[in-house]
């Protein structure tokens, strides 16, 4: 056991350096995620909501919610294997990165959650100022982008950073491709040395620490947010 | 062209003829006729489920007629090549929920419908927001935010923002059935202030006493029609129909 410990300290000290470099990976390629998908998400929602129609038949709609379903309804591994032989093969000229690939399979991803995070946060509004702001004389529009999204941020903002808390751990996922993140830190440490428990336990202490601050963030901005 | 020969006195600012809403399969109005005056203040009562608000809701199109017409200003509304947001502007409405805007202070609650309809520039908005805060007194609330206010001050603020558009009607659903009873009075007054000005007023109402004394009209609906209407002192004080009766000798003690 005392072994173990030791081992642990080792790990540590030797390459804290590449753990460091590891985390920064992860936590860019979620913000990056993160962003990304919000704008994508936010579009999504806007498919997702509109009435154009084609005789009652929603093809905007249709496509979104398609997208939505079948985006959370495969897991994120297959997804990134998905894109990461699929763009190449279809953007030759690009000279794709691994990376490059990950980020695009992890956005489309997280755009599918995050349009149904910005969608119940819209509908969380009530109904009362839509009407209130229609009664005025404003436009769906101006509903829209003056009442009605200020009052849905707020519902939004938390569970958009627990979105972001998510990516963190998702992007372990990426390690698969061995692109720099945390994980890919892990198996290349745990190769040097020969040892998998006592890395693991470093990178899984990393993981913890970085999330637990983060959700106690969020629960002190929800209470912020509740408050004001 | 055909808009001219609609208006056929040159009083009338709302025309609502063969009007029918259904929820599902719920009729809630069976046809409706009613011609408003200008100036005219019109008390609508009934108990509820006899299609008040939602007679009162598609005055302003807020819920979509199944059938009929509505003319505001002469103009059909109901007709679907007609930009309802337009008249909509003319058509103040005050709700039983408030529905004050949260993310604005007072001042941004009323000035945000004439600015960005282009009514009014900043100055001129904020000149009118303050001169219609003192008439509610309200005005040292002006920075504040609505979940500042009591439940009275919000719908007071709810009423200056309707005013705030310089409507030629304005449309209440039940003002007062979400308030507390001490605040009742205040808004009230208010109300009975706006009316004095000879502002066309269509008002849903609980308040007995107070359609009694504000009304030049009242209408009694039940059923999805409108039973009885009259003066006020014809329906409160010598109804006819025997649902008008009930429905008075229940509320009014």
């Amino acid at each position: 056991m005392s072994n173990v410990l030791e081992n642990i300290v080792k790990v540590w000290t030797n390459y804290s350096h590449l753990f460091m470099q590891g985390l920064g990976i992860t936590i860019l390629l979620s913000i990056i995620t993160v962003i990304m998908g919000s704008i994508f998400g936010f579009l999504l929602m806007l498919l997702r909501r509109s009435r154009f129609n084609i005789f009652r038949f929603r093809p905007l709609n249709f496509i979104a919610a398609a997208y939505i379903e079948i985006i959370r309804g495969t897991p994120m591994l297959l997804q990134l294997y998905f894109f990461y032989f699929l763009l190449p093969e279809m953007l030759p000229f690009l000279e794709l990165s691994k990376l490059t690939c990950c980020v695009v399979a992890m956005c489309v991803n997280s755009a599918a959650y995050v349009s149904e995070v910005f969608r119940s946060g819209i509908e969380a509004v009530d109904k009362g100022q839509t009407e209130a702001a229609r009664s005025l004389g404003l436009d769906s529009r101006q509903t829209m982008i003056h009442v009605v999204l200020p009052q849905a941020i707020k519902n939004v903002l938390p569970a958009l950073c627990n979105e972001f808390i998510m990516m963190i751990k998702d992007t372990s996922l990426a390690s698969t491709f061995f692109v720099g993140e945390l994980m890919s830190v892990y198996r290349t440490v745990s190769g040097i040395l020969f040892l998998t428990i006592e890395p693991l336990i470093v990178v899984g202490i990393i993981y913890f620490i970085v999330t637990f601050v983060l959700s106690k963030f969020v629960r002190l901005l929800e209470m912020k947010l509740t408050v004001a | 062209m055909e808009e001219k020969k609609i208006i056929k006195d040159g009083d009338e600012i709302i025309r609502v003829e063969g009007l029918e809403k259904s929820f599902g399969k719920l009729h809630v109005l069976k046809g409706i006729d009613q011609v408003i005056k200008k100036g005219e203040v019109v008390s609508v009562i009934g108990s509820s489920g006899g299609g008040k608000s939602t007679f009162l809701r598609c005055l302003n199109l807020l819920e979509k007629p199944d059938k009929g017409k509505i003319y505001f200003e002469g103009v059909d509304i109901t007709d679907s090549k007609v930009d309802i947001n337009l008249h909509r502007q003319k058509m103040g409405m005050v709700f039983q929920h408030f529905n004050v805007f949260p993310n604005l202070t007072v001042e941004g609650n009323i000035t945000l419908a004439p600015t960005l309809l282009k009514k009014k520039t900043k100055e001129e908005a904020k000149a009118l927001a303050a001169e219609l805060l003192n008439r509610v007194g309200l005005y040292e609330k002006k920075d504040a935010y609505p979940q500042q206010l009591s439940g009275g001050q919000k719908q007071r603020l709810a009423i200056v923002r309707a005013l705030a558009m310089e409507p030629d009607v304005m449309l209440f659903d039940e003002p007062t059935s979400a308030l507390d009873p001490e605040m009742v009075g205040e808004v009230l007054t208010v109300i009975k202030e706006l009316v004095k000005t000879g502002l066309t007023t269509v008002i849903v109402t609980h308040e007995m006493g107070f359609a009694r004394e504000i009304s030049d009209r009242v209408l009694f609906m039940d059923g999805g029609i409108i039973v009885e209407e009259g003066s006020p002192e014809q329906v409160f004080g010598d109804p006819q129909n025997e649902r008008t009766k009930e429905f008075l000798s229940k509320v009014l003690y």
